[in-house]
């Protein structure tokens, strides 16, 4: 969903950029070598572009060099058993995964991880009211919601697909320090790497996360606003084989279970930074006590167990007794894997473009949202997408590859759609993060209006897929 | 032929489900489930009960329990919920009664203590802790619990704010419970009843007692969560200091007083 490695990588770039630029002037050239195209980041949105473009016969013969900052060994080599899930997973729509099918690199997931579900259920924390969504009513037998994958397990299909690409060079552990443009290279960007070499590209494409060093580089301003929130993810393990999504609404943000293979769950609860921080603490017995009371008790009941950790193995479990056995609720949490427990501050950012003279920024360098819809990935990929087959007409026509010309397409393609998306889930956020009765009360009449027409709940599925 | 159709079988299809009477199941056994509509009628003819002969118990209960369902009866819960001691209660859910009291206990105790003076008060005003009715209509179990417990509690407010169960201190009282609790029946008695009030009556009320009422309940820390048979041998004074709560000038003294300067 998100990579708090981005956090770091950042500032000491950014810092960099501006010692070398001062430096370099009278300093003599260094090795300069051309790529036609340079991916910047190796995270799901960067390899997907890569591998879509070594797909199209177009663009397969362009070279292209992606540069990353961690390192990509780990990945390459990634296979745990079916007894550890990773905590970073994502919900793959079935668009997503239809691209992924095309271009070759579904075939590489290591499917028996990966989770379908058909049932969706969301409710108001407060008020109770639900929506149900449920595949096999709505779209006709065979379709799945989503599909949840580790994002390891896409990150290690997509290099098993790059892996022996001609024309396609990976350099991992190393970073970009900066972005220069000069007459001698005709204004297209040289990009200076942390291995002392230098690249002219015709092409920059930024897939470097939240806090791209590429947009910053590119001077594209990226507006929005923090939630003030932290995702607590961790990987559950649950009492029984489950194949439905859950997502309950709480004033302080939204708690999610999501479904995995093999009996375990991944949980993103969005909640206030404190909070966030005081069930990383709890031992794991009371760490699952709090999970299965957030999805049952009160608000409040949930906030004063945070508060009072001591009380969660007493008290507890006499206010889960009280509640009669709720059909909606998922089934009870029983463990939660060592030291999968981690947190991410929230935020909502979008960037003014996505494109200029030889730049595309794609993923979390254009845009940023709340993990409640479980979109951020999917937009991603869109954008992945959407850009290769803008490159692959320019090549096939001869056209320039780095011209806003060839460019354009993609930003009108995505730009608004990724635009509505961000305010839709923003507007939600701020819907449900309130407890004024009125409010409640007016949400919930339109939840419960969604949850009993059923045309407007098959736009709703049509739009999320 | 009309003699032989029995009574009962004419009223059964009432007792089953009308438009009054929910026919959902019963949530604890002296549930009685109603619907919305039932709720409101139920609501209208107890409220107009109360305020032509506020002397019915039993219908100022009655209208306690229909104006507080749905909300309010969950916000007071949810008071409850936030601290350590009102989880207790909901946990434990204890009854007061003459016999779980020990009233012959009770006067033994210290003057000055809660107990003590909750007993002193009883008898002043010839009341018992028995005299309370069940909740009936209020759905889910525990926030029956928490309309059961604020009706038991009622006499204590009494005992810890020295008001008399005349007109006006009963009025005091209940907007004093209104600010504390936010259960609308306490308000509706608050605002409605002083229309009956005689000029003197009403000037008191509203220069003595509402204000001190309003002030105290809003500041004060919620008194449902007090645990009542645990503090019996406080003092009164120490009690209503932890809670935030000033006594109110006594009621029965400022009348003869009134009544003297005339």
């Amino acid at each position: 969903m998100l990579r708090s490695t981005t956090l770091q990588r950042l500032r000491p770039a950014v810092f960099r950029v501006q010692r070398w630029n001062s430096t370099t002037t009278s300093a003599p050239k260094p090795s300069t070598t051309h790529s036609d195209i340079v991916v910047v980041g190796g995270g799901p949105a960067g390899l997907t572009i890569a591998a879509a473009l070594k797909h199209y016969p177009e663009t397969v013969n362009k070279s292209v060099t992606l540069v990353e900052f961690g390192s990509l060994d780990n990945l390459k080599t990634w296979g745990p058993d079916m007894e550890r899930f990773e905590n970073r997973v994502s919900s793959l729509t079935p668009s997503s995964v239809e691209y992924l099918t095309k271009i070759g690199v579904w075939e590489h997931v290591n499917r028996d991880r990966v989770q379908a579900y058909r049932h969706m259920t969301a409710w108001d924390g407060v008020s109770g009211s639900k929506v149900q969504f449920n595949t096999t009513q709505l779209m006709g037998e065979g379709r799945d919601i989503a599909y949840m994958t580790e994002n390891f397990n896409l990150q290690n299909g997509l290099l098993k697909q790059l892996a022996n690409k001609p024309n396609l060079t990976i350099l991992d552990k190393t970073k970009v320090e900066g972005v220069e443009r000069t007459p001698e290279s005709h204004n297209k960007p040289l990009v200076k790497l942390s291995n002392g070499s230098t690249i002219s590209t015709d092409l920059l494409i930024g897939a470097d996360g939240a806090n791209s060093p590429v947009r910053t580089f590119s001077g594209i301003e990226a507006r929005g606003w923090d939630y003030n929130t932290h995702g607590l993810v961790a990987t559950v393990r649950l009492a029984n084989e489950q194949q439905s999504a859950w997502q309950r609404f709480l004033p302080t943000g939204p708690i999610a279970l999501l479904p995995l293979p093999n009996r375990f769950g991944s949980l993103v609860w969005s909640t206030t930074p404190k909070m966030a921080a005081q069930l990383k603490q709890l031992t794991p017995e009371q760490f699952v006590m709090m999970v299965n009371c957030a999805f049952n008790l009160e608000p409040t009941d949930i906030e004063y167990l945070v508060e009072h950790p001591d009380e969660i193995m007493t008290d507890a479990p006499y206010r889960l007794s009280q509640r009669s056995s709720n059909p909606d609720v998922p089934c009870p949490i029983v463990a939660v894997q060592d030291k999968s427990r981690a947190s991410f501050p929230l935020k909502m950012k979008h960037a003014d473009t996505y494109i200029a003279e030889n730049v595309a920024l794609v993923g979390d360098a254009a845009h940023t949202t709340h993990p409640l819809a479980g979109q951020g990935l999917n937009m991603g990929q869109g954008d992945a997408q959407s850009l290769a087959i803008a490159i692959r007409n320019a090549a096939g026509r001869g056209a320039d590859i780095g011209s806003t010309l060839t460019l354009e397409p993609y930003w009108a393609d995505q730009y608004f759609k990724n635009h509505k998306l961000l305010g839709v889930v923003d507007k939600l956020h701020k819907l449900y993060s309130t407890r004024n009765p009125l409010v409640v009360g007016l949400r919930s009449l339109g939840l419960d209006a969604v949850n009993s027409v059923k045309p407007v709940k098959d736009f709703l599925m049509s739009q999320a897929s | 032929m009309f003699r032989t159709v029995p009574k009962t079988t004419l009223l059964a299809p009432i007792q089953r489900r009308t438009l009054l009477n929910g026919n959902y199941p019963k949530a604890y056994p002296e549930h009685v489930p109603l619907t919305c509509l039932g709720r409101a009628v139920l609501a209208v003819g107890s409220g107009f009960g109360t305020f032509f002969d506020s002397r019915r118990g039993d219908l100022v209960a009655t209208l306690g329990e229909a104006t507080a369902q749905p909300y309010f009866i969950y916000k007071l819960r949810e008071q409850m919920l936030k601290d350590p001691t009102g989880r207790r209660l909901l946990r434990e859910q204890p009854r007061m009664t003459s016999k779980s009291l020990d009233l012959d206990k009770l006067r033994n105790m210290k003057v000055g203590s809660i107990g003590r003076t909750y007993v002193e008060w009883l008898d002043k005003e010839g009341v018992s802790p028995d005299t309370r009715a069940q909740v009936r209509y209020i759905d889910d179990p525990e926030c029956a619990y928490v309309m059961q417990r604020y009706r038991e509690s009622h006499d204590f407010y009494h005992a810890l704010t020295g008001l008399p169960i005349i007109m006006e201190g009963e009025l005091a009282l209940k907007a004093f419970e209104w600010a504390n609790t936010g259960l609308p029946m306490s308000g509706l008695g608050m605002v409605l009843t002083p229309l009956k009030f005689k000029p003197k009556q009403r000037k008191r009320y509203f220069d003595v007692y509402l204000p001190w009422a309003l002030y105290n309940g809003f500041r004060s820390k919620p008194v449902i969560n007090v645990y009542w048979e645990e503090v019996l041998e406080k003092d009164a004074e120490e009690l209503r200091r932890d809670l935030g709560i000033e006594q109110p000038p006594d009621l029965r003294q400022m009348k003869k007083d009134m009544a003297k300067k005339k």
